[in-house]
This record gives structure tokens, C-alpha cells and sequence, in this order.
């Protein structure tokens, strides 16, 4: 497959450049349009507004949380990509029609960007926020 | 950084307008645009669909194949393979096959991939495939015929993205704005401990202790988890304050003499083993709240700690009082001697019957707590119960938590003692008792020991007015709450309750005593009502008392006789607070038996001195006899059956 190794080279050239310039040019930010669609302008949005976290466990095991517009937080695997927001399930899931949704995207530059929070939590309260995700699609 | 959608934004929109323009005068003109410059020409060889981006790998051609025979068709071997990636909107636009020429227009994008020689042509908007016209029209028709089928690849979800090198990894997480998680690099700056020098982070108390004078038993850290912080009187001698000695009438002399008490935690480690680590001595006692807010429920890693005593349930009442309230642990903990993964139930766990306390060696602190950590799993915060449920507690020496009203203070009166090692009887209410009609008393009587360390804070909150106290792992038994060694009064509402029924809340309305009865008990308060039925006319009296301390025993300042000196506070009073003393003789209806001698006595400072006099030249017993008493509040002395007298002394509450 070819796409994956594409959108990794952008998002390394994205940071890159913005760990030497501490800026995003131009021609990035339209290559993120150009390979993500839609979620491009979304996915900004929300690093724009710092709505990232990363959530350590002592364990070692990490997961990401984004703050959606609508309030809503969902949950990012950092194993693979999987984010528990429906438009994940149905475009990337459902139709293959994304690599990923607004979300992870949002993840991917938020590291880029150095625009993660961070939070540190036990590993109980960790292997809580994954199950919770079971008990809403439950 | 911000502003970056919108930036987007603008930009995909000059974008859509180019491609818009551009595509609209491609129609127009019919023809390819003679501007070659920076033009890409591609020959598609296989196309596929990778989610909507339509991959073509293609050969890049010198130059337009329209001047080419169909005979070169020939696929030369020396022209580079790129990989052209078009959206859908221009894939369906294009509707490119195998053997298509296309044109790219700029601007395109080039990306070199790390691990492929082919390059990647992105943003490939402006793009147009060349139609050669002498042969386009039995192809198309051959092609318009059976639908065109594109490989898609499905792409795994489990090829994520890594961006960065390893070496580039420590370097982004400290780029960050971020809090180190992990214990063994949380200090790396710090200059106390060079992570070479530690050894892994233990979680056994067990081990360290038993580790200790062995090779590298200073670098062994163990990982604990602080239940409880809290302050303990230093054994080592006891300040006293200024000895009658001193030079009188000095300049003041300000008791700056550092309270000697030291600062403890009480931790216990993932095997549910307890140790009591004595910290540095406290400065002030100030802090104490701080500590027990920042502290409290932590995670901590102790080294280089010095065995100072390992003491047993027979000889540390007061510790495993404090042990057993925490006993058994909330989370599961570890069993020794079983595999690291394996852990038991605590069911069935008996509680602990001994316990080390720990000091940490001189001069250097070797206790490192996360304080921006989460609380631990298996920290157990004080279970908050109203005081109704408290006197109802049966059993002997547990410690009890609750967040109360203190209504009055009484002193010991032992002058010889200093003042802050004075015990103290605090009077204190809750919304549990003053709500309950009968059966239980309103107000309970809470005895403070000298060992239960005070802040000044309290100390001072406690003598200016009513306030909420926050009684931490206070001592109940033989139907009594008593602050000892490791009580925590604190002024702050916990953070953390543990029990539902814990009120929290201020009271609303008048606080009320219980009223004089037959069941009424010495040093204890309560309201009385009765009529005036004699005054003892021989005690009634007035003497000055110290502003600061109340000490009632002042004395002529022998320099100049004309000032009053306190030797408590080794201090001139200057604003002696006047008390006057009577005692009254009541009838009261609750407890007609008993003769009622109650003191009532005024404090008036020395400016309304003389309005007072004179008002006691005229007092007339006479005009007081048969005069009703109001609902006064009052300390009860003592009861004695024979002869049944009750003796109290009218107070005011805080």
C-alpha cells in the first residue's frame, strides 16, 4: 500500500518544518488537504484548540482523548488507528473511504506540533476509559 | 500556532478557484496549453485505489508521446517510475486507464518517501489527459463498453504512522509541554540522584528494610503510597517558654522558638505493608495543611532510609489505631513469595502486627513525591461520618473523622504548662446532632492532648470565632473523642469523603445546648433557664486578666508599679481585660433538686472601667432576687450529689 507511507512523509515533513521554522508552510498544510480530504480543515481546528491529550498509564500503555466540538470526548488507540467517533466507524471502518478520521488526524499533528496535553493516570483508571468505550457501543 | 484551520481554510479556497478556472479554460480552448514549463507528463501502467486517492504508477516521459508512433508504445526501461495519486474529483474527471497519457500542471508537490526510490506527485488538481485522436475513438468505445474495474486496497489499520526516529523520541517528549510520568525520569535534572547510581524502583518496604547495610542498599528506591500526612511532636526535650526570670519590662520579647514537631507520613507499599517515615522538623506548622493537600493519596518514592525503631500493635496503640482504619486495603495487594503478576484478594488478609518506622538519614531528603500524579488506587482518604454516627461507633480506640462546629474552647488551666502544650476541651456540633430531637446530646466535648500537634492557624481560628474544623483520624472510644498523635485538625473542607453520609454543610440557624437536666455531667456545657433566688454577695469580684492568654494571675511590673506584667506571655499587658465575677444561686425548673450556683462573670476592657464601678457601688442584691434568667450558656464545673449542687460558669459561645 502506498497512501501510509505517503501521509507519514507529510506529517514528518509537517514536523520538520515546524520544529525549524515554528511554522507549517503553505504547501504542507495543502499536501494534508490534498491526502486527508475532508478531515484536513477539521483535524486543524481542533489542534487549534489544543484538544488533545495524551493519557500515560505507569504501565507504559498510552491512548489519546480529543475533545470534539460538540464537547464530546472521544477515545484514539496509539497501537492502531482506531478513534471512537462514528465517522470512523462508517468512513474508514465501514466504507474504507478515509485513512482515518478528524480525530486521529488531530492526534498525528498534534505530536507533530508538540500540542499534545499530557495527563497521567494509573493503569486502573486507563483500562476504565477503554472500557467505557465498550459500554457505549454496548 | 493557532489559526491554522483557517489558514487552510483561505487557502483551499484560492485553491478551488485556480482549479475551477483552470478547468473551465481547458474546455474552452480545447487544446493543451502551450505553457510547458514545470509541466509533468506521465504514462499510467497500473492504477489502483488506495481509500479515494487513485494511485497510478506511471512512467515519466520526456515529452508529450502526441509526436510519438503508437510503435514506441514499447515500455522503456531507462524513463523513472513515479507514483501519481489523484483525488476522486479529478480521477473522475480524468478517467485515466493503463497506457493514458496525462499532463500534470503546476503546481504539483513531489515527495520523497524514506524507504522508496519512486518519488510521489501530490496535488495533482491540475491535471490532464492527452487524447490522441487518431485512435481515440475505437478505444473508447471499447472502454465505454465493459466499466472500468480499479483495484482498491483495503489498508490495514495497524499500519500507524511513526513520526519520529528513535533518537528523536526523548527529544519530542521533552519538546512538549508535558510533566515527566515515569518515577525514574522524573528527576533527571535534579542534582540528587544520577539515574545510573538507582537501582530499579522496588515496590517492597519488606525488601528495603531487610535490605538495609547490604551492598547498595542506600541507592534502592521502594515506591510507596502516602496515606496519611500528619505531625508529631518531637521526643527529644520539650521548649519551655520564658522562666520567670526574665527581665521584666524588657523590650517584648517575641516567642520566635520553632514549635519542635516533625513532619510524618504514614505509607504503605503494594504489598499493604505500613511504615511510618519521619521527616524533617517543621519550621512552622503552617504547612501542615499544605502537605496534607499536596501529599495526601500521592505516590512517593523513599531511598537511603534509616531504620529508626520497628514497632509492635502491643507497644503503638495510637499508630495501629491509625493502621486499622486503613486496614484492609481497597485494591488488591501483593502476597510475598509469589510471582510478581499474581495478586490476592483481601479477604481473609489479617491486619498488620508490626510496622517499621523509617527517619531519613541527616541533611539530605531522600522522599520524591509525584505531586502531579493522580491519586493511587490504593489510597484510603478519611471516612467523614456525622457525629451521630460517631457516638453510636462500638468499639474502643478507632479513629473517626469529622468536619464539625467548635462552639466553645476551655483550657486546661495548669499555668505551669506552656501554652501550646495545653490540652484543650473543644466543644463542637454538627447538623447530625443539632437536627435530632432527643435521645442524643447536641454538643459533644472533644478533649485535645498535648501530643496532638496544632498549627498556629488553628490555634488562632480557634480562640477568634466559630469556625468548621476539619477532625482528622480523631480517637473515639469509652464514649469520648479525644485528638492525639496523628490527629490533623484542619481548616479546609476534605477533599476526598468516603462516606456517603458525611455532611458537609454549615449550619443553619442558632446553635442550641441541651438544657440543664438531671443527666447533665461535669465539664460538659449547656443552657439553663431559672429564677434568681440568691446572690453570694462575698465572691463577687473583679480582677484584671492578660488580653492575650486570659491568665487571670498578673502581676505589678516592679519597675513601674503602675503596669501590669503577664509571665505567661512574658509580656506588659497594656489592655488588661477586666473580668468580674458572681455567683448566682438559681432555681431551675429542669433540675429542681439541685441547688443551681451559677458564676456569671463580664469581661469589660479597661475603657468602660469606670461606667462599671459605678455601676457596682449601686448593685443592690435586693433588686435582683426573683429576677428570671434568661437561656444562659454555661460550662458545667462539677456535680456532686451530696449536697446536690451543680456548679457552672457562665460562658460565651464562639
Amino acid at each position: 500500500s502506498t497512501l501510509p507511507a505517503v501521509a507519514e512523509e507529510l506529517l514528518r515533513e509537517v514536523k520538520k518544518a515546524f520544529q525549524e521554522t515554528s511554522q507549517v508552510p503553505d504547501e504542507l498544510l495543502l499536501g494534508l488537504k490534498f491526502i486527508f480530504g475532508p478531515s484536513a480543515v477539521p483535524a486543524l481546528d481542533l489542534v487549534d484548540q489544543c484538544s488533545v491529550t495524551r493519557v500515560r498509564a505507569p504501565s507504559g500503555r498510552i491512548l489519546y482523548q480529543v475533545l470534539g466540538n460538540s464537547g464530546k470526548l472521544y477515545t484514539c488507540y496509539s497501537s492502531c488507528h482506531y478513534c471512537t467517533c462514528p465517522a470512523f466507524e462508517f468512513s474508514v471502518l465501514q466504507k474504507s473511504e478515509s485513512l482515518l478520521c478528524k480525530h486521529i488526524l488531530a492526534v498525528y499533528l498534534s505530536q507533530a506540533l508538540g500540542a499534545c496535553q499530557d495527563l497521567a493516570v494509573s493503569d486502573e483508571q486507563l483500562t476504565n476509559i477503554l472500557l467505557a468505550e465498550e459500554e457505549d457501543e454496548g | 500556532r493557532g489559526g491554522l484551520a483557517e489558514r487552510l481554510c483561505r487557502l483551499q479556497n484560492r485553491e478551488r478557484s485556480a482549479i475551477s478556472f483552470w478547468r473551465h479554460q481547458c474546455i474552452s480552448d480545447d487544446k493543451i496549453p502551450s505553457d510547458k514549463s514545470g509541466v509533468l507528463i506521465v504514462k499510467i501502467l497500473e492504477i489502483f485505489e488506495e481509500c479515494t486517492i487513485q494511485v497510478a504508477i506511471c512512467q515519466q516521459l520526456e515529452q508529450s508521446p502526441a509526436t510519438l508512433s503508437p510503435e514506441d508504445a514499447v515500455i522503456n526501461a531507462e524513463e523513472p517510475i513515479v507514483k501519481v495519486l489523484f483525488t476522486r474529483e479529478t480521477a473522475a474527471h480524468l478517467k485515466g486507464k493503463p497506457q493514458d497519457v496525462i499532463h500534470i500542471y503546476p503546481p504539483w508537490q513531489k515527495l520523497l518517501l524514506q524507504n522508496s526510490d519512486v518519488p510521489v506527485i501530490m496535488n495533482t488538481y491540475f491535471s490532464q489527459k492527452v487524447i490522441r485522436s487518431e485512435h481515440s475513438e475505437p478505444r473508447e468505445k471499447t472502454y465505454g463498453l465493459t466499466k472500468m474495474l480499479i483495484r482498491k486496497n483495503i489498508i490495514s489499520l495497524a499500519e500507524t504512522f511513526r513520526l519520529d526516529d528513535l533518537d528523536d523520541q526523548l527529544h519530542q517528549e521533552s519538546s512538549d509541554n508535558q510533566v515527566p510520568y515515569a518515577p525514574q525520569t522524573h528527576h533527571n535534572s535534579d542534582s540528587k540522584q544520577h539515574p545510573s547510581a538507582l537501582s530499579a524502583v522496588n515496590d517492597s518496604l519488606l525488601e528495603m528494610v531487610e535490605s538495609q547495610g547490604a551492598v547498595g542498599w542506600r541507592e534502592v528506591q521502594v515506591r510507596v503510597v502516602i496515606q496519611r500526612v500528619y505531625c508529631l511532636p518531637a521526643r527529644e526535650g520539650s521548649r519551655s517558654h520564658a522562666q520567670g526570670n526574665k527581665p521584666l519590662c524588657a523590650a517584648p520579647v517575641v516567642n520566635s522558638d520553632p514549635p519542635n514537631v516533625r513532619l510524618c507520613l504514614l505509607v504503605q507499599d503494594a504489598y499493604g505493608m505500613f511504615s511510618e517515615v519521619q521527616l524533617q522538623s517543621l519550621s512552622s506548622t503552617d504547612d501542615i495543611e499544605q502537605y496534607c493537600r499536596r501529599w495526601e493519596g500521592k505516590s512517593c518514592c523513599l531511598a537511603g532510609m534509616k531504620i529508626l525503631q520497628r514497632t509492635t500493635r502491643g507497644r503503638a496503640l495510637g499508630l495501629f489505631s491509625l493502621i486499622d482504619s486503613l486496614w484492609p486495603p481497597v485494591v488488591p495487594v501483593k502476597v510475598p513469595g509469589q510471582s510478581q503478576d499474581s495478586e490476592m484478594m483481601t479477604t481473609n488478609l489479617p491486619p498488620p502486627s508490626f510496622c517499621y518506622i523509617l527517619t531519613v538519614q541527616s541533611g539530605e531528603i531522600h522522599v520524591e513525591v509525584d505531586e502531579e500524579e493522580q491519586l493511587s488506587n490504593l489510597y484510603q482518604p478519611p471516612a467523614v461520618h456525622g457525629l451521630k454516627e460517631i457516638l453510636r461507633i462500638d468499639g474502643w480506640n478507632e479513629r473517626c473523622s469529622f468536619w464539625a462546629q467548635v462552639l466553645y474552647r476551655r483550657l486546661q488551666t495548669k499555668h505551669s504548662v506552656p501554652i501550646d502544650q495545653r490540652e484543650m476541651l473543644l466543644f463542637v456540633t454538627d447538623s447530625t446532632l443539632q437536627n435530632v430531637v432527643h435521645g442524643i446530646p447536641k454538643v459533644v466535648a472533644v478533649s485535645v492532648t498535648a501530643s496532638c500537634v496544632l498549627s498556629v492557624e488553628i490555634m488562632e481560628a480557634l480562640s477568634a470565632g466559630s469556625r468548621l474544623v476539619f477532625f482528622k483520624d480523631a480517637l473515639w472510644g469509652n464514649g469520648r473523642i479525644i485528638c492525639v498523635e496523628r490527629t490533623v485538625l484542619l481548616l479546609q473542607k476534605p477533599l476526598l469523603c468516603s462516606a456517603a453520609g458525611a455532611d458537609l454543610s454549615e449550619l443553619t440557624g442558632p446553635v442550641r445546648l441541651d438544657e440543664l437536666d438531671s443527666t447533665t455531667q461535669a465539664n460538659s456545657v449547656c443552657a439553663l433557664r431559672g429564677t434568681v433566688v440568691g446572690v453570694n454577695e462575698s465572691t463577687a469580684f473583679s480582677w484584671p486578666t492578660c488580653n492575650r492568654c486570659g491568665n487571670g494571675k498578673l502581676e505589678l511590673c516592679p519597675q513601674d508599679r503602675k503596669l501590669l506584667y503577664c509571665n505567661q506571655c512574658s509580656e506588659v499587658v497594656t489592655t488588661p481585660v477586666l473580668k468580674m465575677q458572681l455567683e448566682v444561686f438559681l432555681s431551675c425548673p429542669s433540675r429542681s433538686q439541685s441547688a443551681v450556683k451559677v458564676k456569671v462573670w463580664h469581661e469589660i476592657t479597661l475603657f468602660v472601667l469606670l461606667t462599671t464601678l459605678l455601676f457596682l457601688q449601686t448593685y443592690e442584691v435586693q433588686s435582683v432576687l426573683g429576677k428570671e434568667v434568661g437561656l444562659l450558656n454555661c460550662y458545667v464545673h462539677s456535680v456532686t450529689s451530696h449536697p446536690n449542687c451543680v456548679a457552672l460558669e457562665e460562658i460565651v459561645l464562639l
